[in-house]
């Protein structure tokens, strides 16, 4: 929602560091929302560590029925430290405070093998870049040019800042032909892309999915 | 320069136009009101998704009924 991709997923994703200090505090926010581990793997810091995602439902009157997960790991996103030093900080009229993800990273995790997620990653990019493509940050043509998901768009970031796209043209081939403002090449190398890491992450899941399918049938 | 009509749809080139504040608090209202006309909090079922099984057990909506209700069966 924040970052201009609205998702109305009805659940909370929250990225946390597994470590044991945190694993306790974690386990006494979740006792304070009655929280029930509700599918595997079991609530375990050993599963986090490896990448495994804990689902829960909360009971509390204030959060009743609302499903979190909890990971710590993502396929093809930085550590946590990381991640926590590029977070984005809102405070709210109550002095509740929200760390989210930053957008660079948000665009990472969410490129998985669900359909759903890639539409989502375009109009992340898309709101960024139209709302800031008149006075960008030193970094920001780098980025657009790295993720943006939108052909037209990327033709118009190409044309507005050609060195960085040739620049970047020998990682993301398709920058090559949004230099050309050739349209239809553009959108056959994002289908590509899209292919590619859907692929990926179909792999990456394959032994811990199986590793599920154990705990959900022992025998 | 592309206009956010350009690549997007109406709803969606208001909803860019907003900073990233605005849509917090929009968010918020539209939650709200998801939540007073009684929509269900689960989660839509993720087939795709690694961690999908189907066997998860879901809470019942405080009304007892589902999420989605049938107004009319036929047509105007």
């Amino acid at each position: 929602m924040f970052y201009g991709a609205a998702e109305f997923s009805r659940d909370v994703d929250l990225a946390v560091l597994a470590e044991p200090e945190n694993w306790r505090r974690l386990n006494e926010a979740l006792a304070e929302l009655q929280a029930e581990c509700i599918a595997v793997p079991p609530c375990d810091l050993d599963y986090l560590r490896r990448g495994f995602a804990l689902h829960f439902r909360c009971h509390h009157q204030e959060a009743g029925g609302i499903r979190i997960d909890i990971l710590s790991t993502m396929r093809g996103v930085e550590d946590f430290p990381r991640l926590w030093k590029r977070r984005l900080s809102l405070t709210d009229p109550g002095g509740g405070i929200y760390n989210l993800l930053s957008l660079a990273d948000l665009v990472k995790a969410k490129k998985t093998q669900r359909s759903k997620d890639w539409p989502m990653i375009q109009r992340l990019l898309e709101a960024d870049y139209l709302i800031r493509r008149k006075n960008p940050k030193p970094h920001d043509a780098e980025f657009w040019l790295g993720e943006l998901r939108t052909p037209d768009l990327l033709v118009e970031c190409a044309r507005r800042h050609p060195r960085q796209c040739d620049r970047l043209s020998a990682r993301r081939p398709l920058l090559a032909h949004a230099r050309r403002g050739d349209v239809a090449a553009v959108v056959s190398g994002l289908a590509e892309e899209e292919k590619l890491e859907r692929e990926a992450d179909r792999l990456y899941w394959q032994p811990l999915k199986a590793e599920l399918e154990k705990l959900r049938h022992p025998k | 320069m592309l206009a956010p009509e350009d690549v997007v749809e109406g709803e969606w080139a208001d909803w860019y136009r907003l900073t990233p504040l605005e849509r917090w608090h929009e968010s918020q209202k539209l939650w709200l009101h998801y939540l007073a006309i009684g929509g269900s909090l689960d989660p839509e079922p993720d087939t795709e998704s690694p961690f999908y099984d189907g066997g998860t057990p879901s809470p019942r909506p405080v009304d007892g009924r589902s999420g989605l209700r049938v107004l009319r069966r036929r047509g105007v």
